[in-house]
C-alpha cells in the first residue's frame, strides 16, 4: 500500500502534497474563530474560556512593543511553553522576518503555528524566512495580492492582514483586505479578457508566481485561509473584517489592553460568529467598558508603521 | 421527499462540508442512487436553534472543540443540540471536534472541563495524536466504502485520512440509559448529560451498540509520520470511525479532501433512514 502519496487533493481539489494538506488544514479549523495575543499563562486562560480557537503567545502585546521602542524578538521558550502546559486550544508564536533559527526553535518547543511578523524587528532585509521545509506551519502577513502569493509560494499556509498592529485602528486592515479583494477581481478579469498573456503581464507586475495567481483567479479566494488582523479592538470592527470576506481574526492588543478583558474577549468571539447577525452584534457590543486606547493611523509618519516591514 | 441537512457553522470548517454535501447530493441525484425519484436536499448554516428545528440531519464540522461548545452555549444552542441528537435521535455526524462533542465521554479537555453534547457512547482522546507537527495524512482503507454503494470514480481505492491534532475514541463503553456515571469517577474526564430518547424510533437507534467502522493501523500512522522504527510485530490500531444506531463520528477530516464518497454514503444513509421512519409512520398511523 502506498502510505505516503506525494499528490493529494484538497476542498477545492487543488493538487496538494500531504505535509501542505495538514499545514493548511489547521488554518481552516480555526475558520470562524478568534486568535487572541496573550503574554502569559493567565490570560492565556481568560482566552480559552472565551472561546478563542487558538492564542499567540508573546512577551509583549504589539501596542506594548510600539511605547517600549527597541528591538523585539522571539519570546522567551519558557513562557510560550508554561502557556502550552495550561490551554488545550492551538498555541502560535512569533518570529522575525527572515530568522530562520528562531523558526527552528519555535518548532522544536512543538508550537502549533509561527507567525513571521511585521511586529517583531525584521531580521533580514533581503529574504522571508524558506517556509515549506518546516514541519510546522507559517501565517503570514500581506497588504495585498502580491504579497500574499510571495508568502505562499515560499510556503506560508495561512495569511493575514498586516493592518497597522497596536494602534486599535481598523483603517489599515480595512484597506489591505479592500485591496485584495480588488486585485483578485482584476486578475479574474485579466484572465478573462486577456488569457495567459495579461494575466503574465499582472504576476510580473505584481511579483508574484503566475501559477499561484492562476489558481487564486479559478478559485476566486487565496489559496489558503486568510484572516484580519491588525487594529481591531471591539466587536464590531470583528464582524466589519469578516463581512468584508475574512475568514476569521487576529485580536492582539484590542483585549488585554481593555477595560474589562474576559468580557471584550467572549464579545469578539460571538461576534465573529454570528458577523451576519445586527442584533447578537448589537447586544454583544454593550456595557464593554474602556477600549484600548487608540492611536489614529492618520496621524503617524510612515516611520512608525509596521506593516511596511517586509515586501 | 425533501431531506434537510445542517451543517453547524459556530467555528471551524463547515463550508468545507457544505460544498462536499452539495457535490455529494448532485452525483446521487445524477446517478439515480435514490431509490425514489422525488427525492431533493437542502442544505443550510446552523447558527440559530430556529435553524436547526428545520433539519432532518446535521454534521458537526471540525473546528475547535472548546470554542465550538462554548459558543454553542453562549447561543443558547447546546441544549437544542442535545435535544437534536440524544431526544429526537435524528442522524448526525461529527468530524474531528464534532466527534468530540458527540462522545459521552471525553478526556484531555482544557481546565474545568468542556461541554459535550453526547450521542455516542465511546470515551475519546482529545490531542490523542499530540501537537500539530504530529499532524499527518494516511491512506485508511475503510470497509464501509466497499461495494456498490459508493460507486463514485474514486471507488476501490484508499480514502485520505487527513488527521490535525485529532481525537481518537480510546474506549468503546457499555450502552447505559442516562448518564455514563463509570466515566465520571475518572480523573480528568469529562460526560455529557442524559436525555430521554423520544419516540419509538428514537429510542431504537439509541439501544443500538457502538460499531467501529474504522482503524487506523499503527504501521500506517508511523509511516506517515515518517517515524524511523516501524515494526511488524503485534499490530495495534486506533479507532477512527465510529456508528451508533445513526449517530456517526470520524476523528479524521473528510470535508478536507475532494473525495465525496463519505458524504455520499451518509446522504444515502439519510434516505434510507427518512424512508424507513416513513413507512414506520405509515403502519403506526
Amino acid at each position: 500500500m502506498a502510505v505516503h502519496p506525494q499528490k493529494s487533493s484538497n476542498s477545492d481539489g487543488v493538487a496538494t502534497t500531504p505535509d501542505f494538506t495538514v499545514k493548511a488544514g489547521l488554518a481552516q479549523m480555526l475558520k470562524g474563530g478568534v486568535i487572541m495575543d496573550v503574554v502569559n499563562a493567565e490570560q492565556a486562560r481568560i482566552a480559552e474560556e472565551s472561546g478563542a480557537c487558538a492564542v499567540m503567545a508573546l512577551e509583549r502585546v504589539p501596542a506594548d512593543i510600539r511605547r517600549d521602542g527597541g528591538v523585539a524578538r522571539m519570546s522567551d521558550p519558557s513562557m510560550i511553553k508554561e502557556i502550552q502546559a495550561t490551554v488545550t486550544i492551538p498555541v502560535m508564536a512569533k518570529a522575525r522576518i527572515g530568522h530562520f533559527v528562531e523558526c527552528q526553535i519555535l518548532q522544536a518547543i512543538g508550537v502549533d503555528y509561527i507567525d513571521e511578523s511585521e511586529v517583531l524587528t525584521p531580521a533580514d532585509e533581503m529574504y522571508h524566512v524558506d517556509k515549506s521545509p518546516f514541519r510546522v506551519p507559517f501565517v503570514c502577513g500581506c497588504r495585498n495580492l502580491g504579497e500574499a502569493l510571495r508568502r505562499i509560494s515560499e510556503g506560508a499556509a495561512m495569511i493575514r492582514t498586516k493592518g497597522e498592529a497596536g494602534t486599535g485602528d481598523v483603517i489599515e486592515a480595512v484597506k489591505h483586505m479592500r485591496t485584495l479583494m480588488w486585485e483578485i477581481s482584476r486578475a479574474k478579469s485579466a484572465y478573462e479578457c486577456g488569457g495567459d498573456a495579461a494575466l503574465r503581464a499582472m504576476a510580473r507586475e505584481i511579483g508574484c508566481d503566475l501559477a499561484l495567481l492562476k489558481q487564486t483567479v479559478e478559485l476566486g479566494k487565496l489559496p489558503v485561509v486568510n484572516f484580519a488582523a491588525g487594529g481591531i479592538a471591539t466587536p464590531a470592527d470583528a464582524a466589519l473584517m469578516m463581512q468584508l470576506g475574512c475568514d476569521g481574526v487576529f485580536v492582539g492588543s484590542g483585549i488585554f489592553k481593555s477595560g474589562d478583558a474576559a468580557k471584550r474577549a467572549k464579545a469578539i468571539v460571538r461576534a465573529t460568529t454570528h458577523y451576519q447577525d445586527p442584533q447578537v452584534l448589537a447586544e454583544v457590543s454593550q456595557g464593554l467598558g474602556e477600549a484600548m486606547v487608540g492611536i489614529n493611523c492618520g496621524s503617524m509618519a510612515p516611520s512608525e508603521k509596521m506593516a511596511g516591514r517586509g515586501w | 421527499m425533501n431531506i434537510t441537512v445542517g451543517v453547524l457553522a459556530l467555528q471551524g470548517a463547515f463550508r468545507e462540508h457544505l460544498h462536499l454535501l452539495q457535490r455529494a447530493s448532485e452525483y446521487i441525484l445524477k446517478n439515480r442512487l435514490n431509490a425514489r425519484l422525488d427525492t431533493t436536499f437542502v442544505f443550510h448554516e446552523i447558527r440559530t436553534a430556529e435553524k436547526l428545528s428545520l433539519c432532518d440531519a446535521l454534521i458537526i464540522p471540525g473546528g475547535e472543540s472548546t470554542t465550538i461548545s462554548l459558543v454553542a452555549a453562549r447561543s443558547n444552542l447546546l441544549e437544542p443540540l442535545r435535544d437534536f441528537v440524544k431526544l429526537q435521535r435524528k442522524p448526525t455526524w461529527g468530524t474531528c471536534a464534532g466527534l468530540i462533542l458527540l462522545a459521552e465521554s471525553a478526556n484531555r479537555t482544557k481546565q474545568g472541563g468542556q461541554e459535550l453534547i453526547g450521542g455516542l457512547d465511546v470515551r475519546v482522546n482529545r490531542n490523542h495524536f499530540g501537537r500539530q507537527v504530529e499532524s499527518f495524512v494516511a491512506e485508511l482503507d475503510l470497509p464501509f466504502l466497499h461495494g456498490t454503494s459508493s460507486g463514485t470514480d474514486a471507488a476501490g481505492s484508499a480514502f485520505q485520512g487527513i488527521f490535525i491534532r485529532a481525537p481518537v475514541v480510546e474506549r468503546i463503553l457499555p450502552h447505559v440509559e442516562g448518564e455514563q456515571k463509570g466515566e465520571e469517577q475518572r480523573q480528568d474526564t469529562v460526560i455529557a448529560p442524559s436525555r430521554q430518547a423520544k419516540g419509538v424510533e428514537a429510542r431504537r437507534a439509541l439501544s443500538k451498540d457502538v460499531e467501529v467502522l474504522g482503524l487506523l493501523p499503527d504501521r500506517i500512522k508511523k509511516a506517515a509520520l515518517k517515524a524511523s522504527s516501524v515494526d511488524g510485530e503485534a499490530e495495534s490500531a486506533d479507532i477512527i470511525a465510529v456508528r451508533q444506531g445513526n449517530v456517526f463520528g470520524t476523528s479524521f477530516h473528510p470535508e478536507l479532501t475532494g473525495d465525496i464518497r463519505i458524504h455520499v454514503w451518509w446522504l444515502r444513509q439519510l434516505m434510507q433512514h427518512a424512508e424507513e421512519l416513513e413507512n414506520s409512520s405509515l403502519t403506526d398511523g
